[in-house]
């Protein structure tokens, strides 16, 4: 009875303890780390390391909180970096794999690079310095396999690159508005469940000499084709079959076809030509009616200072299509940017760590939250509860990013994605401004792709399609 | 001494001893002063043409191997070249773009330089102003021409203004008109190097002829029809055979505003090497089409030295003609 008081009070004594502690900036900062210990424990015997790393500035200015820290505790810093942007990282890291430089010990792109860059001998596998930093990526659904090749991580996710559908909630919500659809169509405008009623919404709502489009969707080239694949996906669609056979040119790619052609009918005129930099003014001007876009573009939009229509939007689940007769959704998620480790680096252990603790809930919320440097995007199960991150994207714009991820799907990933993606663009581009006929773009896909497989070999991608398929979603829909 | 009187006989006068020393002086200055120029030269261009070349005949698949292990396929990547109707397309853009830029630029500049080329008040200011697009580094322009040219842009709405009528041209994203609008941005860069190179052709033109001209009362028109057009006919040949060169090979301002698109429709030779060779990472499939490439432009440089010389001998034939006729008088 006695020892059982004692112990209770005890109990009650290290609780009174540890919350005097909490109150205190000491105390905070000691359990604050405690998610991180494990890697610094991993990595503090390494020593003073000064990492050297090809990335963004607008991926790495947020960052540097968390890495001073790191620094702090371990001596492992990012000290300079190689400012490129994303899109053109690719290039650059492929230089770097074909002359096996030792010279940056960090790449941060776009994952579906993972294959090409494995296949050319550049990247560590990761999972050994995980194991021993005790670290695992806890993103939402199956997200963290979009960094993994051939069953083995090879980049810790920084960025939660997700498409959200968002539709104008003042437009939607109309009372007038709601009442004409409903005339016209004979049901009630409600939130757009497939393909579609996207499309029939989009048209309603078209009116370019009221200055609103249907859509902020985009078809440019670099950009296009992450629709197509959604597209095409969403009817249970894959570029390939087992043997590496294109299958493009299928009743799945029929329909994904038709969806990203008749999308002229309600877009900018302009957007044969607009990529990000062109579109994402239009839509936080308020210019379109629907689109579904990174969930990036949130916190802007929702940042009363940097947009007009800053609680005009309403954010969730893309529109899906179907398989076998039941509804299918497919977000895109790409490009999934991830730190990766050079293999050739002397300072790979460092950067392995140094990547691992990046890639906390605890580093990641700091980095994604930051609604001025707006590259990063929440994509850990805890960021989509943490108050931070919440307010940043809005209560609304949170849940349809954590529903999208639940579902999101790759880019082409296998190796010689680049090559792919090139068909891709080039063939849809031609096919949206009219240059060949939609089933000439499947044929001409599927041709091209065909000639990509031979040169790469069928063998080695059939081994990659392994991981392709693996990491495709597994639910038809989020829960 | 019976050459020397055939000399004579045609009315030439046989060199001299110290003529022939002088010439043969001035023979070795110039291969003192050429060889190592040539020697530099060719050591850095001989090992990336040969390397170029081993590509051009084996598949290195980048991902997969060294090159070093590169397969040797023969002829099969010139012939993947040549029957690619892209690359065919690419060849036409790059001619039709560098064509356009080159009459533009020519154009522009001849215009520009006959209005300053003679002094007066104030000529320097004009001559800083007409050369700074050339200072502009293309990639700037790109985009720059990307805020201009939208559709509800400053261009659109200054024709709108000077028309009356509301016009909202789709200057980057109509595929009908985006090749124009890249050799329109790429004639407003370069114009100042055909007015650079036509001002220095006017400004040396003999002022004799036009003097003469005068004298005998012919119209400013016919002078610059008949006495300076024909004078300043190697400079121009100069001016065009170099902007034609430079532009085949322009990369900067249509990668900048729209990488080759809307589709594929200003997709250039320069544009499609780069995407074959840096983005689709298939660097022996761009060493061909590079190789093909460098041969084209190699075909077109030698027509225009030729083009060049036969300007320069009728130019020394029209200079000694007059000069024989004075002697012969």
């Amino acid at each position: 009875m006695t020892g059982q008081s004692l112990h209770r009070r005890r109990v009650l004594q290290g609780g009174i303890g540890l919350a005097a502690l909490g109150a205190t900036s000491f105390g905070r900062s000691a359990l604050a780390a405690e998610e991180g210990d494990t890697i610094i424990a991993a990595a503090k015997g390494i020593g003073k390391t000064e990492l050297k790393a090809i990335m963004w500035s607008n991926y790495f200015v947020p960052m540097k909180p968390p890495i001073e820290e790191f620094e702090k505790a371990t001596g492992i810093a990012i000290t300079s970096i190689k400012d490129l942007s994303t899109p053109t990282i690719p290039q650059a890291a492929m230089a770097e794999a074909l002359t096996r430089s030792p010279d940056f010990d960090i790449v941060h792109l776009g994952s579906e690079m993972i294959p090409s860059l494995v296949s050319a001998g550049y990247l560590e596998p990761l999972d050994e310095y995980m194991h021993k930093a005790n670290y695992k990526m806890d993103a939402v659904g199956d997200y963290a396999n979009l960094a993994t090749y051939g069953g083995k991580t090879y980049g810790i996710i920084t960025d939660g690159n997700i498409f959200v559908h968002q539709l104008r909630k003042d437009l939607f919500e109309d009372a007038d508005n709601k009442k004409k659809f409903e005339d016209k169509f004979g049901k009630p405008l409600a939130y757009p469940k497939s393909w579609d009623d996207d499309f029939q919404q989009m048209k309603f709502f078209h009116n370019p000499e009221k200055g609103i489009y249907g859509s902020g969707n985009l078809r440019s080239r670099g950009f296009g084709y992450v629709w197509f694949l959604m597209y095409l996906y969403s009817f249970g669609g894959f570029p390939f079959d087992a043997d590496m056979k294109p299958t493009v040119n299928s009743e799945a790619g029929k329909k994904a076809i038709a969806l990203y052609l008749r999308d002229k009918e309600v877009a900018f005129p302009d957007s044969p030509s607009w990529g990000t930099s062109q579109m994402i003014p239009h839509i936080a001007a308020g210019d379109v009616y629907s689109c579904q876009y990174w969930g990036g573009l949130i916190k802007l939009q929702e940042n009363p200072a940097k947009s007009k229509t800053a609680g005009k939007w309403t954010y969730g689940l893309v529109p899906g299509g179907e398989r076998d007769g039941k509804p299918l959704y497919r977000a895109a998620g790409m490009p999934v940017v991830c730190l990766t480790v050079n293999r050739n680096s002397p300072r790979k252990a460092a950067a392995a760590y140094m990547a691992c603790w990046l890639g906390t809930e605890k580093s990641s919320s700091q980095i994604v939250s930051d609604r001025v440097n707006s590259f990063n995007d929440a994509w850990t199960r805890k960021e989509m509860t943490d108050p931070r991150v919440v307010q940043a994207y809005t209560p609304g714009g949170i849940k349809a990013i954590q529903a999208n991820l639940q579902v999101s799907s790759p880019n082409i990933y296998l190796t010689g994605n680049q090559e792919f993606v090139d068909v891709l663009d080039k063939n849809l581009g031609q096919g949206y401004i009219g240059q060949l006929k939609s089933d000439e773009v499947l044929k001409q896909i599927d041709d091209d792709f065909a000639k990509v497989v031979k040169r790469i070999g069928t063998a080695k991608l059939k081994k990659d399609y392994e991981t392709y398929a693996a990491i495709m979603p597994k639910a038809t829909q989020p829960s | 001494m019976a050459e020397a009187l055939a000399g004579a006989a045609a009315g030439k006068v046989a060199p001299g001893r110290l003529d022939v020393s002088r010439s043969q002086a001035v023979r070795r200055f110039k291969w003192v002063i050429l060889l190592p120029l040539m020697l530099m030269l060719l050591s850095l261009l001989t090992p990336v043409l040969l390397l170029q070349l081993y590509f051009s005949f084996h598949q290195w698949t980048v991902y997969l191997s060294s090159w070093w292990q590169a397969d040797f396929v023969g002829f099969d990547i010139f012939q993947s070249v040549f029957t690619d109707p892209r690359f065919g397309w690419a060849v036409l853009r790059s001619l039709a773009f560098a064509g356009g830029s080159t009459i533009g630029c020519f154009v522009l500049g001849f215009l520009l330089a006959y209005l300053i080329y003679r002094p007066f008040r104030g000529q320097a200011l004009y001559y800083a102003l007409f050369i700074v697009p050339m200072l502009t580094a293309p990639i700037v322009i790109a985009y720059t021409g990307q805020m201009l040219l939208d559709r509800n842009g400053p261009l659109n709405d200054i024709l709108s203004w000077l028309s009356g009528h509301d016009i909202r041209v789709l200057w980057l994203s109509d595929p009908d008109i985006a090749l124009l609008t890249v050799t329109l941005l790429d004639i407003w860069n370069w114009t100042p190097f055909s007015f650079i190179i036509m001002l220095a052709g006017l400004s040396s033109l003999p002022k004799e002829p036009v003097e003469a001209a005068q004298i005998l009362g012919a119209s400013a028109w016919r002078i610059f029809l008949e006495v300076q057009l024909p004078l300043l006919r190697p400079v121009i040949l100069l001016a065009l055979v170099l902007r034609f060169l430079d532009a085949m090979g322009s990369f900067p301002i249509i990668w900048g505003l729209l990488q080759g698109g809307p589709g594929t429709a200003t997709e250039t030779l320069g544009i499609y090497i780069y995407i074959t060779t840096w983005q689709d990472f298939n660097v022996s499939l761009g060493a061909a089409q590079s190789y093909i490439t460098m041969v084209m432009m190699v075909g077109i440089v030698l027509l225009a030295i030729r083009l060049l010389r036969r300007e320069k001998r009728s130019l020394d034939t029209m200079y000694t003609k007059p000069r024989d006729a004075e002697e012969t008088a």
